[in-house]
């Protein structure tokens, strides 16, 4: 046994004066605590404050709220209204424009200083929105001219695609576009036909660099200076402002997405709230009386389980049929509301099972409490985390659902706006104009990661099996 | 075990029928009826059409039509393609989603175990952030968004390098399919590796993984032959829903896409009220899912002992 | 005669979601070869964290071992995973558990679970390992031990997981074997059979067994020498029969008054020690005990206990062993003799 000489403490023993040796007076049995004592609730409020994940989507959560019901008073645009001067803006554009004079038709002969003595297809004056007018030197030879418009620089003949205008008149050597003109690099070629209608020789091209144009009449219609009448021609005003860009109506992006989250927390908080409301009352019901009803009540809820979910949510909208002015929340409210309870109604019936066989029930019972009694300070306090858990994990759920149906055409009906709408509007111009599908693409990921982190505190929080596993 | 069959078995026939006489009495019950459009011109033409689809009988014989027609696996004849049966539809555009989501389910499920179990075992570490960080984008991120971005970069892709690596939509070869089975598999693969990695660090945090160290085995071998195949049990069990997801999700990947499966015409019937379409493709979804629901069930029970011998 | 295990000063702490929890506060014992030690405590005192620590199983972080040594036969294997060639865990030191429920792998056969060890350590072939596996089977007398092997976890009694439990640990013909609670969780006639089977096991092969347990029966009747261990701390340790007659330390003195005794007469009844143990998370500054202790003495609440030596090989961690402390304490045996440092 020589190591247990080497033991540290069994080394040397302390002189201790006689005082040390005095019993110690009455001790009280009780074990001193050191850490302050917490309720479930303090301890879980506790865990989620020290949750820093929890926390910031704590505060999404409240930004979105905020974004959702305080946005629309402070930006007053109505999400319908459609800009037509810009069109497809991307956010931070330029939005100057010159005013200029009413549009009056060109005779096809004047031409600015810039172009006068050029020869071959040229700009004749300033290309703006109204207008971008082309001249070039007629031949003597063709038999009518093809008018091709780009967006990109042609690479040639073949990538010119359909032209914009066929002239058959081959002394008619200027043509004036009109169509639809953004504020862009336009790429103007020109094609000489032969008598047949064929091409011939290689296409002329120029570029136009079209700049934005408003006329007074305009700006005053629009409203856009508070004194219009002291406006003259060669003036710059600034346009409408559309901090996130407009759609591809002229719609204003910040005004649609605040009008959209309203669909999106509308259903993603009411439809969550009832269903979870209603499994329950139902769960909690065949979970307390049990028996006969019990078997019931859960073969029904398999039932509803069984179905596939998107494919009914379909089924429903198709079924209850959008009329025409109703947005088709509603029906949506309805079908999520039917279709999801049954995963509550489980839950919460297994815990109520579970925690009616518990040792603290049993003894609770011996001891004479009440039905209400056992209810209000066991069954409640013990269900309500998993519930709010639940609730939680339903929100993201549920805008998913919206955000699916919306997007393949079967949710809220044009023109309200929502964010799965907005995304399948945003899909068909996605190449050009991608800020149309990213920010309601966007608002739908971070609206369902916030909930969807915020469960996870939650769960973390309050269910003490749960925690540390993540 | 072959009562436990039988018994889901019958349980999914019920559902089956419970699913076709929800959709066949819900698509009766729509407002106006599928021939109020422009094609019903006149009264002899909506007679004939009515005859034709048999509209004119009563619902209850039209039920009891349906459902012997269902039984002998016949669907009718689509609305708007008047030549074309259901049966063709379903025939011709089904393989081609069940490829899809086939692929899909196996890129979920790969994916998912092999990330989750890389979390678990590097838990609190750099490839853990990584990965969870990742998981939790795949999780909040609708499969239509991944789907749109993912063709976005893939055209972006092809425009920088000036050749084309993958083609952006369509269907035909592998390379079509990879790019939409991964899309539409993303989501599923973020819950699956979540869901692998609690399930892996319970088995890790398990007695039974503390008596093999106690054994003296190498990490190598415990992670291998007793860590892996008790934490995917429960990744098994979400296959079946799973499945489901990734069908139903496939009907927007195969939108973006422009790939022609069964989805994409679902959904197209849906919006042009097809309704023998819509009820043909539903049952049939239906069934698949509730099936494929239960074939996973059985399964997992054949594959975890305590649930095969008992 | 060099101990075949022998613990110095061993020192564990976890970093947990409250904090840190020093469980287990210098640690010493020793161990020979065909001898059994006992090591009891109630829940929590760090009982099993210790010989975990010993094996290396526990997981780093949260654990952390902050001081100390173990050796086998004089050579220190703190840390190591093989000593001369052999395995520590599952070769040289044997290992079985509270929970054998819990303990075993669900989805794998108990002959699997057997065999693998011998394939790992020895080996073995599969279907040689599988063969030897059904020969254990039979040593810890489970009958039809062929069919036995090839079933799984679940189609087994909880007397006959720890059987196969058992069986697992000592296929290697380890050294020394740890039995963390092995029959605390079945009844009682099986608890008997269990210990029995040990104990012929133990005759047979010559291998230590540290038991680590909470029942002063077990101990009773299984150990040779024995480490009273309170919150995180060996308090008193001395050979069985000392303990039992000699008890120098108030804990063992609570412990077997909290005991049924047979002989037990109309005066004796049971008395729970008051109160419960300190908490881990900042150990008090004096004797862990002190608050439950019905002699404490002034000093007690001011500064630790060493251990102070009663016999050659028997130590208490308590005041009233000091020397100059002279009030007889009913119960308690004390050293008479000048006690030298």
């Amino acid at each position: 046994m020589d190591q247990h000489s080497k033991h540290p403490s069994a080394a040397v023993v302390p002189t201790l004066r006689p005082t040390d040796f005095e019993v110690l007076g009455t001790q009280s049995s009780a074990p001193v605590l050191v850490r302050p004592s917490r309720s479930y609730w303090q301890d879980a409020w506790q865990r989620l404050k020290s949750n820093k994940r929890a926390l910031v989507s704590l505060y999404l959560v409240i930004g979105l709220i905020l974004f959702t019901f305080v946005g629309p008073l402070v930006w007053r645009v109505d999400p319908a209204l459609q800009d037509i001067d810009q069109i497809s803006l991307a956010p931070g554009a330029d939005r100057r424009a010159l005013v200029v004079e009413p549009f009056s038709a060109w005779d096809g002969v004047t031409e600015w200083q810039q172009s006068q003595g050029q020869s071959g297809l040229r700009v004749a004056d300033s290309p703006n929105t109204q207008s971008v007018r082309l001249k070039w030197d007629a031949s003597l030879t063709a038999g009518g001219y093809l008018v091709y418009r780009n967006i990109y620089e042609p690479e040639g003949m073949d990538s010119l695609g359909l032209p914009l205008m066929e002239i058959e008149n081959p002394s008619q050597a200027y043509y004036e576009d009109r169509l639809d003109l953004q504020p862009d690099v336009y790429y103007y070629s020109l094609v000489e036909l032969n008598d047949n209608g064929q091409p011939m020789g290689d296409y002329q091209m120029v570029t136009a660099e079209v700049r934005r144009v408003i006329t007074v009449d305009e700006v005053i219609a629009r409203n856009l200076v508070d004194d219009p009448s002291a406006l003259m021609p060669g003036d710059e005003v600034m346009l409408a402002w559309h901090p996130l860009g407009t759609d591809y109506l002229g719609r204003d992006m910040l005004a649609r997405l605040m009008a959209g989250a309203q669909v999106s927390l509308f259903i993603g908080l009411l439809a969550p709230l009832l269903f979870v409301s209603f499994g329950v009352v139902y769960g909690a019901t065949a979970g307390f009386i049990g028996g006969r009803l019990d078997q019931l009540f859960m073969r029904f809820a398999d039932f509803v389980v069984a179905l596939p979910f998107l494919l009914f949510m379909i089924l429903f909208q198709v079924v209850f049929g959008i009329g025409p002015g109703e947005s088709g929340i509603i029906p949506m409210l309805v079908a999520l509301v039917i279709l999801s309870w049954p995963a509550t109604a489980r839950l919460v019936r297994g815990q109520i099972l579970q925690i009616r066989e518990e040792a603290y029930v049993s003894a609770a019972k011996l001891l004479g409490a009440s039905n209400k009694y056992l209810i209000t300070r066991h069954m409640i306090p013990n269900t309500l985390g998993v519930i709010l858990v639940t609730l939680t994990f339903a929100v993201p759920t549920a805008i998913f659902t919206e955000a699916f149906l919306s997007f393949i055409g079967m949710g809220v009906a044009p023109p309200t706006a929502s964010w799965g709408s907005m995304c399948n509007e945003g899909l068909k111009t996605m190449l050009t104009h991608p800020h149309e599908l990213i920010f309601p693409a966007a608002m739908i990921s971070i609206t369902v990661l916030a909930f969807n982190l915020l469960g996870d505190g939650l769960r973390d929080a309050l269910d003490a099996r749960m925690r540390s596993s993540e | 075990m072959w009562l436990y069959t039988l018994k889901r078995l019958l349980q999914g026939v019920i559902t089956v029928w419970f699913i076709a006489t929800a959709t066949f009495f819900g698509m009766h019950s729509v407002p106006g009826d599928p021939l109020s459009g422009e094609r019903a011109t006149n009264e002899v033409i909506r007679a004939n059409l009515e005859a034709r689809y048999g509209l004119d009988r009563p619902v209850t014989e039209q039920y009891f039509i349906f459902m012997g027609n269902m039984l002998r696996g016949d669907f009718g004849i689509s609305y708007t393609q008047q030549n074309r049966e259901v049966n063709d539809i379903i025939r011709e555009h089904f393989p081609v989603s069940a490829t899809l989501g086939l692929l899909a389910v196996l890129f979920a499920a790969a994916g998912g175990i092999l990330f989750g179990a890389l979390t678990a075992l590097y838990r609190n570490r750099l490839p853990d952030y990584i990965i969870m960080f990742l998981v939790i984008l795949g999780i909040s991120v609708p499969s239509f968004v991944f789907a749109a971005l993912g063709q976005l970069s893939l055209v972006n892709v092809n425009n920088v390098l000036g050749f084309s690596i993958l083609p952006v939509a369509g269907w035909g070869t592998v390379g079509h399919m990879l790019l939409p089975a991964l899309v539409l598999g993303l989501g599923t693969m973020a819950y699956m590796t979540r869901l692998m990695r609690s399930s892996m660090l319970e088995v890790m945090s398990a007695d039974y993984i503390r008596t093999a160290k106690a054994k003296g085995l190498s990490p190598t071998r415990i992670f291998a032959r007793h860590q892996l195949r008790n934490a995917v049990m429960p990744v098994i069990t979400v296959l079946g829903p799973a499945i489901a997801a990734i069908t139903t999700g496939g009907f927007v990947v195969e939108l973006v896409f422009a790939i022609p499966g069964l989805g994409r015409y679902f959904v197209q019937a849906v919006q042009q009220l097809d309704y023998t379409v819509i009820m043909g493709t539903t049952v049939f979804y239906g069934a698949f899912l509730v099936f494929m629901v239960i074939m996973v069930d059985l399964v997992y029970s054949w594959i975890d002992p305590r649930v095969r011998l008992q | 005669m060099s101990a075949l295990l022998s613990v110095d000063n061993l020192h564990v702490q976890f970093a947990t979601y409250g904090g840190i929890v020093q469980a287990v506060r210098g640690i010493s014992f020793s161990v020979n070869a065909g001898e059994t030690l006992a090591i009891v405590g109630e829940s929590g005192c760090g009982k099993s964290v210790t010989m975990q620590a010993v094996m290396g199983l526990i997981p780093m972080p949260p654990g952390k071992i902050t001081a100390g040594t173990a050796h086998l036969r004089g050579e220190p294997f703190l840390g190591r995973s093989h000593l001369n060639g052999k395995a520590i865990c599952g070769d040289e030191i044997g290992m079985i558990f509270q929970d054998p429920m819990s303990s075993l792998n669900p989805t794998m056969r108990i002959g699997d679970q057997i065999a693998e060890t011998l394939e790992v350590h020895r080996g073995y072939s599969r279907s040689e390992a599988f063969a030897r596996a059904i020969e254990l089977l039979e040593l810890v007398r489970i009958p039809e031990a062929a069919k036995r092997a090839r079933q799984y976890p679940f189609e087994f009694s909880g007397g006959m997981l720890q059987r196969a439990m058992i069986a697992m640990a000592v296929a290697c013909k380890p050294s020394v074997l740890i039995a963390d609670e092995p029959t605390t969780a079945l009844d009682v006639t099986i608890q008997a059979q269990i210990l029995d089977l040990l104990k012929d096991i133990q005759r047979e092969t010559g291998m230590a067994i540290i038991l680590i347990t909470h029942d002063l029966a077990v101990v009773a009747r299984m150990a040779d020498k024995v480490a009273v261990m309170y919150a995180g701390q060996v308090v008193e340790y001395a050979n069985v029969d000392d303990l039992f007659a000699k008890s120098s330390h108030p804990y063992t003195l609570g412990l077997k008054l909290a005991m049924p005794s047979k002989e037990s007469d109309e005066t004796h009844t049971l008395q729970p020690i008051p109160g419960s143990p300190p908490d881990l998370f900042s150990p008090p500054k004096g004797c862990a005990y002190c608050a439950r202790c019905p002699f404490a003495m002034q000093v007690c609440q001011r500064e630790d206990p060493p251990a102070f030596t009663i016999a050659s090989d028997h130590r208490s961690r308590c005041w009233l062993q000091h020397p100059q402390q002279s009030r007889p304490v009913s119960g308690l045996y004390r050293r008479t003799d000048e006690v030298t440092a």
